[in-house]
Formats: structure tokens, C-alpha cells, sequence
């Protein structure tokens, strides 16, 4: 990074596809496989118009760590403004060992939410039921199951920026 | 877009930077500050009055505790720009350094009893008229810390929002003690918290529109 801050293109291509790789690896834990690509570009996107503030005589690692985990904190909250956006078939998580991982991690998450906030998100967001089929298989009003994703969401993105999750 | 040419695209794109330095910024922001101040001396808004200073206790406390609150919420906040920065701990001690200026200023003052005789030390009108300015005086510090902000990477909005607020409201207030020629604590706690809290308010609501990355 610090010859890449010089100027140093070669280096700069390593360190991007590097990144690349690394960063696809951490949202395949923590986002929907659909995401993960779009995501990762786009921090690859920040770290070149941010990378004046990376500070040399510190660590790289911290400072991508903060940047990988700003975007996907923001992309947790654009799932949270999207609420009644059409969900895509990939939301489904593939079924592999990551994706298990992946799993296991929301569920610790989830299990820290009240339980109708946390039924509410596993249906909608998760299992990809529409707010309606949720509403009425939680015996809630659409307007409850809303309010419950949203304030869940919120809670979750305020869980994972307080405790700096890392899984 | 595949990654193979994104990244082709920043490679061709690359041109040297300079990393961002502290000091620099703190510079940069003392440098407002001080124009700031030297300008409203300059106009006349702003007096050195000795005598007051000397027969007005209160004006040393508020001297004192804006100056410290402005300097550490400063310093935070040009610091909280970096990615990797956590301001929970600075936060805990601003919260602590205010708490202590706000009871300590108290002890300045004595609090006759009923409600009235303490409404009437309010005086509305003045209030207003003082807790507008300190708004008016906090835009310069304010702005430079939202340009600042644009240019660092702050990954806790929140936070540093918060900070920048506290860090321009206090300046603002600093500034404001050279033309104020009041003396109550009961007074200055309640405008000076007022304009203060309208600063913090704005920037809460400018940052994350304007520093968003």
C-alpha cells in the first residue's frame, strides 16, 4: 500500500488482487452470495479514492478491516431501507461450508434480538417470504412485521458497529 | 463488472498520493479558529476587557471549560476521521470534562428559591439573542471539520458527528464569552447549552450528508 501510495502500479495491481480475493472470502461469511461480488468491488472501489488515509507507519491490516467493515454495515443498512424490495433467488445462502458459517454467525446474531424481531427478518429477509405470508404466519398485522424488520435490522447493524464483530 | 477489470481500471487511474497527516488537519483547524477569533476582535464584536475578566468569575470558567471542551472534542474528531479510530473513549472523557465544567460553573452562582425568581434569570429575550450567536460563530469551525471529514474516512458516523458538533458548538461559545456581557451561571448554563446543542444538532444532521463515503 505505501508504494501504491506512491505511485507504484505494479505493486498497486498485486495489492488489489490480493484484496480481491480476501475481501470476497469476508463477505461470503457475512452477506448473501448475490452480494458478496458487488460489495467487494466496492471496497475496492473506496480503498483507491480513500487510500491518502491509510497512514503508513500503522498496519495495513486494521485500516482495510475498517473499510470492509464500514461498507458492509452500510449495505446492512440499505437491506434495512429496502424492506419491501422483491428478494432475489440468490438471498438464498449456497450450501456450502462458508455459507454454514455464515449462517451460524446470524443466528448468534439473531438470538440477541427480541424473538418477533428476530422471526420477522429470519422469514422475510432470510427465508424469502413475502411481508404478507409473514404477517400471517406470525399472526402479526404487515405494519407490526415491518416495524419488527426494521427496528431488527437497526439493532443488528448496531450490534455489529459496537462490537466490532469478527467471525 | 469482473474484478480482473476493475482493477485494471484503478491501476491506469493510480496517481501518488499524499497521506493524510494529523497534524495537518489540527492545523489547519487551529488556523480557522484563530482567523475566526482575530476577525471578531477586529470588527469589534469581540472586546479584551480586563476589568470584566478580573470582576466576573464566570468568565474565566467559561474561558477555561469551552477552551478544554473545543481542544479535546477538536483533536477527537479530526482523529475519529481516520478509519481505524474508535472515539468511544474520547467521548466518555468529554462527557466527563463537561459534566465537571457544567457543576463547577454552578457552584459559581447562588440559587435563590421558587421557580419564578430562577425563570427570571433566564432573561428569554438575551438568551435567545446569545444562543443564536454561538450558533452563528460555530459555522467556521463547523465547516472546516465537515471539509476535513469529506477528505478522511470516519467509519463511525455516529460518533463522529457527535464529536465535530461538541468540537465546533464549544468553539463557537469560546468565541462568544468575549462579547458577552452576562454573568449568571443559571444563564450561561441553560443559552450557552442551548446554542451548543443546536450546533451539535446541525452537524448531526450536515456530516453524514456531507462526509458520506
Amino acid at each position: 500500500m505505501i508504494a501504491a501510495q506512491g505511485g507504484d502500479a505494479p505493486a498497486y495491481r498485486r495489492l488489489l488482487a490480493e484484496l480481491g480475493t480476501w475481501l470476497r472470502s469476508y463477505y461470503a461469511k457475512r452477506l448473501p452470495a448475490a452480494m458478496v461480488d458487488d460489495v467487494a468491488q466496492e471496497v475496492l472501489l473506496t480503498v483507491h479514492a480513500k487510500r491518502h488515509t491509510y497512514d503508513p507507519s500503522k498496519p495495513f491490516g486494521p485500516w482495510i478491516a475498517a473499510i470492509a467493515r464500514y461498507r458492509w454495515i452500510d449495505r446492512l443498512r440499505a437491506m434495512k431501507d429496502g424492506l419491501t424490495d422483491e428478494l432475489e433467488e440468490e438471498m438464498a445462502a449456497p450450501d456450502t461450508g462458508e455459507a454454514a458459517h455464515s449462517a451460524y454467525t446470524l443466528d448468534a446474531l439473531l438470538s440477541r434480538l427480541k424473538p418477533a424481531q428476530a422471526n420477522a427478518i429470519r422469514l422475510v429477509k432470510i427465508e424469502g417470504m413475502s411481508v404478507k405470508e409473514a404477517a400471517e404466519r406470525l399472526g402479526q398485522t404487515i405494519a407490526l412485521v415491518k416495524v419488527n424488520i426494521h427496528r431488527g435490522l437497526r439493532r443488528l447493524s448496531e450490534l455489529v458497529q459496537a462490537e466490532g464483530h469478527e467471525f | 463488472m469482473s474484478f480482473e477489470t476493475l482493477i485494471d481500471q484503478l491501476t491506469d487511474d493510480l496517481a501518488p498520493v499524499r497521506p493524510r497527516r494529523l497534524w495537518i488537519d489540527v492545523g489547519i483547524m487551529a488556523l480557522i479558529a484563530v482567523i475566526e477569533l482575530a476577525l471578531l476582535f477586529v470588527i469589534g464584536f469581540a472586546n479584551l476587557d480586563m476589568h470584566r475578566i478580573e470582576t466576573q468569575p464566570t468568565v474565566g470558567w467559561r474561558l477555561a471549560s469551552l477552551g478544554l471542551i473545543s481542544l479535546v472534542s477538536g483533536f477527537a474528531a479530526i482523529r475519529s476521521f481516520d478509519p481505524t479510530y474508535s472515539a468511544k473513549g474520547s467521548i466518555r472523557w468529554l462527557a466527563a470534562i463537561i459534566a465537571t465544567c457544567v457543576v463547577g460553573g454552578l457552584f459559581l452562582g447562588s440559587f435563590p428559591g421558587g421557580v419564578s425568581a430562577l425563570l427570571a434569570r433566564l432573561e428569554w429575550t438575551n438568551g435567545i439573542g446569545c444562543a443564536s450567536h454561538i450558533a452563528l460563530l460555530s459555522t467556521p469551525p463547523l465547516v472546516g471539520l465537515v471539509l476535513l471529514g469529506r477528505r478522511g474516512a470516519p467509519t463511525d458516523m455516529r460518533r463522529t458527528r457527535l464529536l465535530v458538533g461538541l468540537a465546533a458548538a464549544a468553539w463557537g461559545a469560546f468565541s462568544f464569552v468575549f462579547s458577552c456581557p452576562f454573568n449568571d451561571p443559571l444563564f450561561i448554563v441553560t443559552w450557552y447549552g442551548l446554542g451548543c446543542t443546536a450546533t451539535v444538532l446541525i452537524a448531526r444532521y450536515v456530516l453524514p450528508r456531507l462526509a458520506r463515503w
